[in-house]
């Protein structure tokens, strides 16, 4: 029997060990004097859990909080303060130093022990080893921000895939209305030219049967000179990139293209407002094209605006994306917050509908009366701004009206 | 009084706008117009002609006015005679650009008036 024993109290040993080993909790007991605790016992179960002995927490009562993670000693003492005023606080998650230096978490559940006069007279603490759970869950977390992240990566590049969409669509529409306008244009152009003579010959030659034949003479060639101007803006439209770029003051161009509107502005009773900064840095650009710009620019607003509106021109050094506010995705040739050159145009019209916002750049497009607008003047602008390698953007004014704003590079030096 | 009027001769395949340039043109009564709409026929009809200008249009079947220029300006006939193009396939904003000229020559941008064609004339017919 005593030759068996030894084995089986090893194998006991050994089962116990393991037994220890895979405990993931335990239990420890403070005694309360009056309000204070007196002394702590450890249950078997805190070694796994905190690396420490029994013996070891008897022998050195202040072990217990030397083992929590600094950062969590508060929140500890102040549930064992809720305990010492007789309370039963909620279950606490907090960490603690294992004696190999690994920071473990653990759930702390504290019951008070009272005696018959309700007076606490200790409180048992139980301790779970909840460390598998927290990591888990730190994982889980930190997947979620990095989907989290991804998701928003893929949004963006979805949205900047959808405005480079937008402008292959435009531009290809674009070079495709080029291309037809360079062939038709010429064709087009030499009946106009006949029946422009022919109302050259007419004018001084048709008897005045009643006075309607003049009104109808000068109407054909309003309609032939309009047909012109639509024919010149296709042309323009085709036309590639033969500019002529030099570094230029754009408020010159400015003032020029008003002073070009000028006639048309005080017919319509119009008023102007200049800001033109007068540092403005110079700007690489081809003056007349810059200058077509405005004018297209002037006569939307213009036209735009009832009697009494204000044209507000103003020109500054602005950061891209933020002054002015831009949707960024469409202009590829800027970065956020890089210093661009901005020239404003701005109206006190009624504005552009939702709907018709994402189409004002298309040619043709017009919510002018028939004859007034050509629906060419924004896609012209458009097109010079790109081959500038600037941009255009088109905006509702949050005070109402429209603000167009021209941005060019700030050019180094 | 038919010395005293200037003479023009006016290539252009359009037949149309050639017979409505002579009809206005002549109707002022300064001129004696005469109408080509074959290229390839414009030289000999030139020198036959003699005139005081020639208005040329560019794009046409055959032979460009550019190319037709360069033969009136080699023939001895006619190397002194002005030159107007009148063409559709510029815009009145390129002849701006360009100074009026194209290959060294004045231009017209069609569609023009006649006034605008008179001015012309008058301006290179030296009075």
């Amino acid at each position: 029997m005593i030759m068996k024993s030894e084995p089986a109290t090893l194998e006991t040993a050994q089962r116990y060990e393991r037994l220890l080993a895979s405990v993931t909790d335990y239990v420890y007991t403070v005694t309360v004097d009056g309000s204070a605790p007196v002394s702590t016992v450890h249950g078997p179960g805190c070694e796994p859990v905190t690396g420490y002995t029994p013996d070891e927490f008897r022998a050195d009562q202040a072990l217990w909080f030397r083992m929590i993670c600094e950062e969590d000693r508060v929140i500890v003492l102040n549930q064992v303060e809720r305990i010492l005023k007789g309370e039963t606080p909620s279950p606490l998650e907090h960490r603690i130093i294992h004696k190999n230096g690994s920071v473990r978490w653990i759930r702390n559940t504290t019951v008070p022990r009272k005696d018959t006069q309700g007076r606490l007279v200790a409180y048992d603490g139980l301790v779970y080893d909840i460390t598998e759970r927290k990591e888990a869950e730190e994982r889980l977390r930190q997947a979620n921000a990095e989907l989290a992240a991804n998701a928003q990566a893929l949004k963006r590049t979805l949205e900047e895939l959808k405005e480079t969409q937008l402008q292959l669509i435009q531009a290809a529409r674009l070079e495709s209305v080029g291309t037809l306008a360079a062939g038709v244009a010429h064709e087009v152009k030499n009946p106009l030219q006949t029946i422009l003579m022919g109302l050259d010959y007419l004018v001084p030659n048709l008897p005045a049967v009643n006075e309607n034949v003049a009104m109808v003479l000068a109407d054909m060639r309003e309609a032939v000179m309009r047909a012109n101007t639509i024919l010149r803006g296709l042309l323009q439209l085709s036309a590639q990139a033969d500019f002529d770029m030099k570094l230029d003051d754009l408020n010159d161009s400015a003032r020029r293209a008003l002073q070009l509107v000028s006639a048309q502005l005080i017919a319509a009773k119009i008023g102007v407002v200049r800001k033109l900064d007068p540092h403005l840095p110079r700007v690489k650009i081809d003056r007349g094209k810059i200058e077509q710009v405005f004018i297209n620019l002037f006569i939307n607003a213009l036209q735009a605006m009832s009697p009494g509106g204000v044209l507000t021109v103003s020109t500054y050094v602005g950061q891209f994306g933020e002054n002015p506010k831009v949707n960024e995705a469409g202009f590829r040739q800027f970065t956020r917050g890089q210093s661009v050159v901005i020239a404003q145009v701005q109206d006190t019209g009624t504005g552009i509908s939702a709907a018709n916002l994402p189409k004002i750049f298309d040619p043709f497009f017009t919510t002018k009366p028939a004859g007034v607008g050509t629906g060419l003047g924004l896609s012209v602008a458009k097109k010079i701004m790109d081959l500038h390698g600037a941009a255009i953007d088109i905006q509702n004014a949050p005070e109402g009206g429209v603000k167009a704003s021209l941005i060019f590079q700030d050019q180094p030096g | 009084m038919n010395a005293e009027k200037k003479r023009i001769l006016v290539v252009d395949d359009e037949a149309g706008i050639t017979r409505l340039l002579k009809l206005n043109l002549e109707q002022l009564g300064d001129y004696l117009v005469r109408t080509e709409n074959d290229a390839s026929a414009a030289l000999a009809a030139a020198e036959e002609f003699q005139p005081d200008l020639i208005l040329l249009d560019v794009v046409m079947p055959g032979i460009d006015g550019g190319k037709l220029a360069s033969h009136f300006q080699a023939s001895p006939k006619l190397k002194k005679v002005p030159i107007v193009f009148l063409t559709a396939a510029a815009t009145k904003e390129e002849v701006y650009a360009r100074g009026g000229r194209i290959g060294g020559l004045p231009f017209l941008a069609k569609p023009v008036e006649l006034s605008e064609v008179v001015a012309c004339l008058k301006q290179h017919l030296g009075g």
